[in-house]
C-alpha cells in the first residue's frame, strides 16, 4: 500500500493524498487529479481513444484521498452479468480421482475511490484492456447464463498478474469421476469473490471446481475457495450479489 | 332533542318501507365501508405491495378496495330489507340489453381479466405485437385497455381485447438477442477475406457483441449484382439499440478499408449485331 504524502507521484495501487495534483499514468488511460478551488479538485480521465471524462470532487478538507484498486471485471462495456466466463488456452485433463492446483490470469478493472475516513466512495472504473473485455453466454440462448468472457493463459504463481491488466486466480481441480476428464473452461459468479493488492499486483479469492456425478449427468461444481494473505483488501466496487456456487455441465 | 330527531326520520318514508333514517344508516354504513376500503388499500400499497410483481399488487388493490365496497353495500341493502327479487326480473332483461349495447366493454374486461391470469407479459417487459404493429415496453394491463410505451416516448392504449388475441412476441424474455444485417459483396471479391474484415471489425469496435457464441456468417443469396451475405451477431438484451443500428455501419467500414466493393445494380446489355 502506498500513503504517499507528496503529490505528483503515482506508483502503485494504494491511496494517495492529493493537496494539490496527481496523475495516474495507467495502460491506455490516463488520469488527472487537480486542485480547481480552496476545498474543490477537478477529476479528468482520459483513454487510448481522446475520450475525455470530467468530474468536480468537492471536498471537505483542502485534500483530498483516493484510492487506486483492482477491482471485479463487471463494469465494461456494460454492467449486465455477475458471472465469469474464463475459457483456458489451453486444456487441462485430470485423469479419474484425481486433482491439481492450476493459477490463471483473471481480468480485472481499476476501481478508483474517494476515501472518507474507513468509508469508501466509489468515484471512477476503467479497464486497461477493453479490447478485450466482452461478453460470453454460457447455455442455450434462451437460458443460457450471461456472462463476462476471456481467454486467460496460464500463470506461474500468485505474482505472476500483468499489473493493471490481470490478477491471479487459483483454481483447484478435482475430478471424482471414474474417467479422466478435459477442463477448458470454468464459470463462476465472481461475486462472491474477494480481490487483493500489493503494489501493481493482484490476486482474487481462488475457486474449486469438482467433478463429480449427479445422478447420472456429470457436472461440475464451482464453489470459492478463500484465500489467506497478508496482501490488502480491495474496496468492493458493486453490490455483491447472493449467489455462492455455480454448477457447469461437462462435455 | 336527538331521539325525537331520528324519530321524525323514521316517520319520513320516502319510497314503500324506505324511510329517511333507513337512508341515513345506509349512508353511514357505505360512507364506513369506504373509508375502511381506502384505509386497506393504503395499508395493502405500503406493506404488502411492495413485494409482489406490479401487475398483481395494481389488481389485488383494486380487488380489494372494490371488494370492501360491495360488501358495504350488500350490508346495507340487508339492512334495511331491500328485497331485489323483483329488480332481478327486470334486471336480467335490462342484463340482455346492456349486454348487446357494450359487447365490446364487457369482452375488454373479460380479456382483461384473463391477461391478468396469464400473464403474458409483465410491467417492464419490451413487446412486440406483430398484428397491431406496436413495439414498447409494456407499462401495464388494465381492467379494459393496456398501455405500452413505444420507443419514440409516446404512450398506446391497447383495448384488452386486441392484446389479447394479438399473437404476443417477447424481446425480454431471454438473456441475449440477435441482430442482423444483410450486405453484399462483389463477385469477384473473396467471401472468405470480407467475412474476416469484417468480423475482426465487429470484435474491435462492436464491444456489446458476445464472443460466444461467436457472430455468424451466411451466404444468403448469389444475387443479380452482388454476394449477399447475412451477419447475425448476439448482444445483451437491454443493448439492442447499441448493437443493430450500428451493426451496418461496422459492416461497411470494414468493407470500405479492405477494399471490398458493395455494387450497385448493374445489367449486361448485350445487342446483337446487325
Amino acid at each position: 500500500m502506498s500513503d504517499l504524502q507528496t503529490d505528483n507521484t503515482f506508483s502503485n495501487y494504494g491511496i494517495y493524498t492529493i493537496k494539490d495534483s496527481l496523475e495516474f499514468t495507467l495502460p491506455n488511460t490516463k488520469i488527472r487529479i487537480e486542485r480547481i478551488g480552496e476545498k474543490a479538485f477537478s477529476y479528468t480521465r482520459t483513454n487510448s481513444e481522446d475520450e475525455i471524462s470530467e468530474k468536480i470532487i468537492p471536498s471537505k478538507s483542502n485534500e483530498i484521498k483516493i484510492e487506486l484498486a483492482p477491482i471485479r471485471p463487471l463494469n465494461h462495456p456494460a454492467r449486465r452479468t455477475g458471472y465469469v466466463f474464463l475459457n483456458f488456452d489451453k486444456n487441462i485433463f485430470l485423469s479419474k480421482e484425481s486433482a491439481a492446483t492450476i493459477f490463471v490470469q483473471c481480468p480485472i478493472e481499476i476501481g478508483l475511490f474517494l476515501v472518507n475516513n474507513s468509508h469508501r466512495d466509489s468515484l471512477d472504473w476503467i479497464t486497461c484492456n477493453p479490447e478485450k473485455s466482452r461478453f460470453g453466454l454460457y447455455g442455450p440462448p434462451d437460458s443460457g447464463t450471461l456472462c463476462k468472457y476471456a481467454v486467460v493463459s496460464m500463470a506461474e504463481d500468485m505474482d505472476d498478474s500483468i499489473s493493471y491488466v490481470n490478477g491471479i486466480l487459483k483454481v483447484e481441480l478435482e475430478n471424482k469421476l471414474n474417467s479422466g476428464q478435459s477442463i477448458n473452461k470454468v464459470i463462476f459468479p465472481i461475486t462472491d469473490n474477494s480481490i487483493y493488492y500489493s503494489d501493481s499486483k493482484a490476486i482474487i479469492d481462488g475457486i474449486k471446481v469438482t467433478l463429480r456425478k449427479r445422478a447420472v449427468v456429470s457436472i461440475a461444481d464451482v464453489k470459492v475457495d478463500p484465500i489467506s494473505t497478508d496482501w490488502i483488501k480491495a474496496p468492493t466496487w458493486e453490490d455483491t450479489t447472493t449467489t455462492k456456487s455455480m454448477e457447469m455441465g461437462l462435455e | 332533542m336527538g331521539v325525537e330527531f331520528l324519530q321524525s326520520l323514521a316517520e319520513m318514508q320516502i319510497a314503500g318501507e324506505l324511510t329517511a333514517l333507513s337512508l341515513l344508516v345506509g349512508g353511514i354504513i357505505m360512507a364506513v365501508g369506504i373509508i375502511i376500503a381506502k384505509i386497506a388499500k393504503l395499508l395493502f400499497n405500503k406493506y404488502y405491495a411492495p413485494t409482489l410483481p406490479k401487475d398483481t399488487a395494481k389488481n389485488f388493490g383494486k380487488i380489494i378496495y372494490f371488494g370492501i365496497i360491495i360488501i358495504a353495500f350488500l350490508t346495507f341493502t340487508s339492512s334495511q330489507g331491500i328485497d331485489f327479487s323483483g329488480l332481478l326480473v327486470a334486471g336480467g332483461i335490462f342484463a340482455i340489453v346492456i349486454g348487446f349495447a357494450t359487447q365490446s366493454v364487457v369482452s375488454n374486461l373479460v380479456s382483461g381479466i384473463f391477461l391478468m391470469m396469464e400473464k403474458p407479459a409483465k410491467h417492464g417487459d419490451l413487446i412486440q405485437l406483430p398484428d397491431l404493429s406496436i413495439t414498447g415496453t409494456l407499462l401495464d394491463i388494465g381492467t379494459f385497455s393496456s398501455h405500452l410505451r413505444k420507443f419514440d416516448g409516446t404512450v398506446i392504449r391497447v383495448p384488452n381485447e386486441k392484446f389479447f388475441t394479438s399473437n404476443i412476441r417477447s424481446l425480454s424474455s431471454s438473456t441475449v438477442r440477435r441482430a442482423e444485417a444483410m450486405v453484399g459483396i462483389s463477385y469477384k471479391d473473396d467471401i472468405e477475406k470480407a467475412i474476416s474484415v469484417i468480423k475482426k471489425e465487429i470484435e474491435i469496435t462492436m464491444p456489446l457483441v458476445l464472443r460466444i457464441p461467436e457472430p455468424e456468417f451466411r451466404v444468403e443469396e448469389l444475387g443479380d449484382s452482388s454476394v449477399i451475405i447475412q451477419v447475425l451477431v448476439w448482444h445483451p438484451r437491454e443493448d439492442w439499440s447499441q448493437v443493430q443500428p450500428i451493426l451496418l455501419t461496422t459492416i461497411k467500414k470494414a468493407l470500405d478499408s479492405s477494399g471490398i466493393e458493395i455494387p450497385f445494380p448493374q445489367r449486361v446489355l448485350w445487342t446483337a449485331k446487325e
